[in-house]
């Protein structure tokens, strides 16, 4: 064991371009599984709790009662179906749109901590790329899906695609300030932009700190989710399926499957920026006490993801221009309210 | 309180010399004969002077015997009596022409296009008379018509000839043999009309608007019917409906069968209502026979009819709402569950869960079943709970209101005016219930209040619905009380042939008024079954409606008139 780690160390030291490339593969591949089954879970419990709400069975079949395989099943077919290009669409961005989706996705799930391993009194966080901005980083990022939403509606060649896509940009424009300065009020509290600096800072879960900040930024969240009541991007009783109307099989699937991604990383988010992130009691039983920061962080994150779902099977839709309205008339000044809120709390404590 | 006689002395002493053949029926019902020439006359009259200020449409007969075409159009009023006055114009059998009613008259457009494109009674000074329920290639035969030979098999697609259009498109036309001409089956000159896209497309002014479809097929429309919207951004500048998607000509096809199968066919008219529309049917050919209903058949009619217009409007409500939340939203499976418990109770009467065929002349198939009693009185507590829930669900969602507040709002006038039925006319603030206006088997004697709204918008609509449903529970409670034993059908016996004659028959449907122009010639199938639907009436007001809204908003409003093309196609 101690010869490998020598090696290790001593080909870090000799090459640490290559140490680091090899390391960064090792870890997008790590991520790409971990966010990727993370959000087929997330599907999965969207489907289930949503029916559960409803009063439905939901899926009920592949994998026994609780449909765990439906998933699976569902991707088997995506992949085998024929892959349609409808003629008349602009090919080239038409077929870059998914994958610049899933580009963007991944690019957030980079920066996030998935958590920390609680080893001798301290914790490691568990993050890809620990930069100094991370926090703000991860919330441009997450408009990256935007420009893809974006390429595909306006590639489609089709009336209700451009009009899906226009929806998601004026939307995305309109919340996307709102969550910006959320975040600054957060970075403010916190005196760092890192997102481990901003969870071990939260002694005080900011949450409870800057309450309508939060507020603020879940709304703002599940808009750039694009759920309702804010899907209006593909909201299907108006135009069909709004942007991914063209689509068919797998490419419709990796772009359904970004939203998903966005879903469970925006959770992870808001538990990070607002729940205390990993913070929580060390559970006193030996290994358990490891991974014990993952066990709080998890359970944050199913709570946002539950009540998102939640918001799904409770509320009505909003229309576009009163989305936009609540964006630049409410959401914009009351985070900038925040903002000053923030700076005040912040140099007070500092 | 005017009466019909009344009325009919008032229009003979007006126009003398236009008016002929007068007859009164009862104290609400009359029929005139009225000279073509002067009908706007007597019509303007009728409104002003008269108080009839309610179109209620207008039906076509093929009188081939006489030689001659009949256009009924059906006055009634909106509150200020309940007289319904039949006006019938004469025209020759070659080349018939009448003159449109249109400009007086908004909603006199669908019913004079339908009468146009059935029977090819030309209609003089209507400014689009384009088809409406057929398709193109139908338009110029006029099936209708008694001498209609049929149109060639176009079903095993042998015949069928691929022909590419400019637009790229592959269209398949059926071109007619020689035989077929020279039999005379497939006509050759066909009126000449612009087609329906390029009367849409007559009305883009500039690159930045354009035609969107929302239907046939879309997930907003309840059933086959074609909207398309002209749209800037995200402004609907204009609407257009098509309907016929659906078209299956039942008043055609109750013409060739008897009497009694009729009934079947009222149930496929409109399958979530179709206990209305067995009652229509059979009141009217009733009225035909002069048959008195025993009290036990009422009330088993009036709860059965009360349940199913529960049903409907929870279906109704419930489809509306996904419609402005998604299909995600939880309170439409509530609404789906809650109408379950109604349809069984349904269910243990008729033994059918949609299409019941169970009223008939003079009483109905079979009697309630054993417990039945107890079995309402178990569901209603429950029912009503429910839906105090569901009125203040909405009462209290802010987003509710936003979406729904004084959007596609209509004020009383314009309702009474564009013609509207049932609910939206209510919400509107009329009080217009046809169990009131027009009543009929033990309605009279039943305590129940006709539920208004004041802005007439779609969030009124909704609201309207679900009073409606506490209102109908509480009828059936009355009726639970008050039900008497006894036969559930007529000692007479129904012939096979009803005597000629021709009566009109009104129910509230719950969609609306809901009325049946049946005539009989004196043989065993119907000379002509004239379908006054509610929805065909609420149908037309739609494309105003539309007009300056956004596409969100255009859903909200089709949503909320509760549709079913089904029973506007008939």
């Amino acid at each position: 064991m101690d010869g490998i780690i020598d090696t290790i160390t001593q080909f870090a030291a000799q090459e640490p371009a290559i140490f680091a490339l090899i390391i960064g593969i090792i870890g997008a591949a790590v991520l790409s599984a971990v966010v990727n089954v993370g959000a087929m879970l997330v599907i999965w419990a969207d489907r289930k709790v949503m029916s559960d709400f409803c009063n439905r069975f939901g899926p009920n079949r592949v994998g026994g009662r609780w449909g765990i395989l439906q998933l699976g099943a569902d991707a088997i077919k995506l992949f085998t179906k024929e892959d349609v290009i409808p003629a008349g669409v602009d090919k080239g961005v038409y077929v870059w749109a998914p994958i610049i989706a899933s580009a963007g996705t991944m690019l957030v799930a980079a920066a996030i901590p998935f958590g920390a391993l609680h080893i001798g009194g301290k914790n490691y966080p568990l993050v890809v790329a620990n930069m100094d901005i991370s926090a703000f980083y991860v919330e441009a990022a997450l408009s990256i899906m935007s420009i893809a939403v974006f390429m595909a509606g306006y590639s489609s060649n089709n009336k209700y695609s451009i009009l899906g896509a226009f929806r998601g940009i004026a939307r995305m424009i309109a919340y996307e300030v709102p969550m910006g300065v959320c975040v600054i009020s957060v970075a403010v509290m916190a005196h760092s932009l890192n997102l481990v600096e901003i969870v071990e800072s939260q002694t005080v879960w900011y949450a409870f700190a800057q309450p309508l900040g939060f507020v603020i930024f879940m709304i703002a969240l599940v808009t750039d989710l694009g759920r309702v009541p804010f899907d209006q991007s593909e909201a299907e009783e108006e135009i069909i399926c709004g942007y991914s109307t063209e689509y068919s099989g797998i490419r419709w699937g990796l772009l359904y499957f970004q939203e998903y991604n966005n879903f469970l990383l925006g959770s992870i988010l808001v538990s990070l920026l607002f729940l205390g992130g990993w913070h929580g009691p060390i559970i006193p039983i030996p290994l358990l006490d490891m991974v014990s920061p993952m066990i709080w962080l998890l359970m944050k994150v199913i709570i946002v993801i539950w009540f998102i779902i939640l918001i799904r099977a409770a509320l009505f839709r909003l229309r576009i221009d009163q989305v936009t309205d609540l964006g630049w008339k409410w959401m914009l000044p009351l985070s900038i309210l925040n903002l000053g809120w923030a700076v005040i709390v912040g140099s007070y404590f500092a | 309180m005017t009466n019909a006689s009344e009325v009919l002395s008032s229009i003979q002493s007006a126009f003398p010399a236009a008016v002929s053949d007068g007859k009164v029926e009862s104290d609400d019902r009359l029929w005139v004969t009225v000279d073509s020439k002067k009908i706007r006359d007597v019509c303007k009259y009728m409104t002003d002077k008269l108080g009839f200020d309610h179109y209620a449409g207008s039906a076509g007969v093929d009188w081939i015997a006489r030689n001659e075409m009949e256009v009924v159009e059906i006055m009634a009023s909106y509150g200020i009596h309940n007289v319904v006055a039949m006006l019938k114009v004469k025209t020759p059998r070659d080349n018939p022409s009448v003159p449109s009613l249109v400009d007086m008259y908004w909603n006199a457009n669908w019913y004079e296009r339908e009468t146009w494109e059935m029977f090819g009674i030309n209609f003089e000074g209507h400014p689009e008379l384009y088809p409406l329920l057929l398709s193109d290639p139908l338009v110029g035969v006029w099936p209708w018509r008694k001498d209609f030979k049929g149109y060639p098999d176009l079903t095993t697609g042998e015949r069928a000839v691929q022909i590419t259009t400019p637009e790229g498109y592959t269209e398949y036309r059926f071109p007619p043999t020689p035989a077929e001409i020279e039999a005379g089956t497939v006509v050759t000159e066909r009126p000449k009309y612009p087609t329906f896209r390029e009367r849409e497309e007559a009305h883009i002014k500039s690159d930045s608007e354009m035609i969107m479809h929302l239907g046939p097929q879309h997930a907003m429309v309840p059933g086959p019917f074609l909207l398309d919207i002209l749209v800037e951004g995200e402004r609907v500048k204009k609407a257009f409906l098509d309907l016929g998607y659906i078209h299956k000509g039942i008043e055609k096809i109750m013409e060739n069968r008897s009497w009694l199968q009729g009934i079947t066919y009222t149930d496929r008219m409109c399958y979530v209502a179709a206990l209305s529309n067995n009652e229509c049917y059979c009141g009217a050919v009733e009225r035909l026979l002069g048959l008195e209903v025993p009290l036990r058949a009422q009330y088993i009619r009036v709860i059965l009819e009360e349940l199913s217009r529960i049903q409907s409007h929870l279906i109704g409500t419930g489809e509306f709402l996904t419609l402005i939340a998604g299909v995600g939203f939880a309170p439409w499976q509530y609404m789906i569950m809650d109408r379950e418990k109604i349809i069984s109770l349904i269910e243990s009467v008729t033994g059918a869960r949609l299409t019941h065929s169970f009223v008939r002349f003079g009483g109905v198939r079979n009697d309630l079943p054993e417990g039945f009693d107890e079995q309402c009185r178990k569901v209603f507590p429950y029912m009503k709970s429910r839906i105090e829930e569901f009125i203040e669900l909405f009462a209290q969602d802010p987003i509710y209101h936003a979406r729904m507040e004084n959007i596609g709002s209509i004020s009383p006038e314009t309702a009474k005016r564009i013609g509207c039925a049932g609910r939206v006319l209510r919400a509107a603030g009329v009080p217009y219930d046809m169990r009131i206006e027009d009543p009929i088997l033990v309605y009279p004697e039943l305590d129940f209040k006709v539920v208004t709204g004041t802005r007439g918008d779609s969030a009124d609509r909704i609201d309207c619905t679900l009073r409606e449903m506490l209102e109908s529970i509480h009828i059936i409670e009355q009726c639970l009380d008050k039900i008497p034993s006894g036969p559930i059908k007529t000692e007479a016996k129904i012939p096979k042939k009803i005597p000629a004659g021709e009566a009109y028959y009104r129910v509230e449907d719950p969609r609306g008024e809901m009325g049946m122009y049946v005539i009989s010639d004196g043989g065993d199938k119907p000379y002509r079954v004239k379908v006054r639907g509610p929805f065909y009436a609420t149908f037309q007001t739609l494309t105003p409606l539309l007009e300056g809204v956004y596409i969100a908003d255009a859903v909200a409003i089709a949503g909320s008139m509760d549709g079913c093309p089904s029973e506007s196609d008939r």
